[in-house]
């Protein structure tokens, strides 16, 4: 993730990932997707949240994950990244 | 790049729909960028396998691409195909999201969390994970201690965060325990503030008062009587300092410029000692000539407060 990230509406990535509006507000009630709260204008979704989508999609289309399996994948790989980058720190330190 | 989507997917021009999405799913879920976070060829070769299934991967697109096999038209339209995959499939992939580490909202979590994997996914809300979504920004606050020396004349120092984040310090002179310094927008998650709080650690020599500092010298009575010119320890090194003839214990002389670095000053409370008893140092010729002198000239320092 860059260090400041490009922030985009719903719509905007609606628009660029051909998802509908139904299916977004979907992940983001089931908090598989989290838009930034903190974000004080309509731009609460970042490259992070669009790639996650993209994540997502690729979960359902291609490695046909159900609806259960999805947010148990999305944390053991939130899980992974975060030791990941705990160990990346450990290492350089 | 190859224009045939069928030798990229690895199976056979007249291979059924169920083929075809069976070969995709099988390399895309080897070759899935998410999965193998950092290799090139990977993400290459899945973005290949994504432009040909787009080609081939339904009965249409199917019968487009093959009614125009032939011609360098098909090889175009595949082309095209691959293009515009790459270009619906804007932005990094996920991991490439996540590699600067303690920056994600979604690994925001799992800070400070040392449980096993289990009772983080299953330990929430009676059962089903429930999101953990990202909390709003958040404080950290640090506490950090320093030298008596260093919270006097200022310091600038390196602290190394829990997180592995290394945060540059300055720390202003004069500054006291308890005070915190902000760092606004150095949280972990890049959002909320980070508050250092110092601790100073006393110093067995000098006391703070204010921006001065006071340091207690102790004296010989000749030296109170004749006057001096002694050393005294300030925080960068000793300097002399002149006791005038006369001084009383309890006063302050002043070191200009030795306190809290540009601002205050040291003070030096003089503390008149007498001889030690035990060598039997006031002995008769000091008691005799103080008895002469005391007769020829009585003082008594309590007349102004009307003591006797």
């Amino acid at each position: 993730m860059s260090n400041s990230p490009q922030f985009f509406t719903y719509v905007e990535i609606c628009n660029c990932t051909g998802l509908p509006k139904e299916t977004l507000y979907k992940f983001i009630e089931r908090e598989w997707i989290c838009p930034d709260e903190t974000q004080s204008d309509q731009k609460r979704l970042d490259d992070q949240d669009l790639a996650r989508i993209h994540l997502i999609l690729d979960l359902q289309r291609v490695f046909g994950a159900n609806d259960e399996a999805i947010p148990v994948i999305l944390h053991l790989l939130d899980q992974i990244y975060h030791l990941r980058s705990k160990i990346k720190k450990i290492t350089e330190s | 790049m190859p224009s045939n989507p069928y030798e990229t997917l690895g199976v056979k021009s007249n291979a059924s729909q169920e083929e075809i999405k069976n070969a995709y799913r099988k390399q895309a879920k080897r070759l899935h960028p998410d999965l193998n976070p950092g290799n090139k060829q990977a993400e290459a070769k899945f973005k290949e396998i994504n432009g040909a299934y787009e080609s081939v991967g339904t009965e249409e697109a199917r019968a487009k691409y093959d009614r125009g096999e032939s011609d360098a038209q098909a090889q175009a339209q595949a082309h095209a195909q691959q293009q515009e995959y790459a270009r619906s499939r804007q932005g990094p992939y996920y991991s490439q999201t996540q590699s600067a580490g303690g920056q994600s909202r979604y690994q925001q979590p799992f800070e400070g969390m040392d449980e096993d994997i289990f009772s983080s996914l299953f330990g929430r809300g009676g059962g089903a994970w429930s999101g953990g979504g990202p909390q709003r920004a958040q404080d950290e606050n640090y506490t950090m201690t320093i030298d008596f020396k260093d919270s006097i004349l200022g310091v600038e120092k390196e602290i190394s965060l829990p997180t592995g984040k290394r945060l540059r310090v300055k720390i202003p002179p004069g500054i006291e325990s308890g005070k915190k310094l902000r760092f606004a927008a150095q949280s972990a998650d890049g959002k909320g503030n980070l508050y250092v709080e110092i601790q100073v650690t006393p110093s067995e020599t000098f006391t703070r008062v204010g921006d001065h500092l006071e340091i207690e010298i102790p004296i010989s009575i000749s030296e109170a009587i004749l006057g001096a010119e002694i050393k005294v320890p300030t925080l960068d090194g000793s300097v002399m300092l002149k006791i005038p003839s006369s001084v009383s214990s309890g006063q302050k002389l002043r070191v200009a410029g030795k306190g809290v670095r540009d601002k205050g000053d040291q003070l030096v409370k003089i503390k008149i000692v007498s001889p030690p008893a035990k060598e039997n140092a006031i002995d008769d010729e000091l008691k005799a000539s103080v008895e002469a002198w005391s007769r020829r000239h009585p003082f008594n320092p309590r007349e102004t407060r009307g003591a006797t």
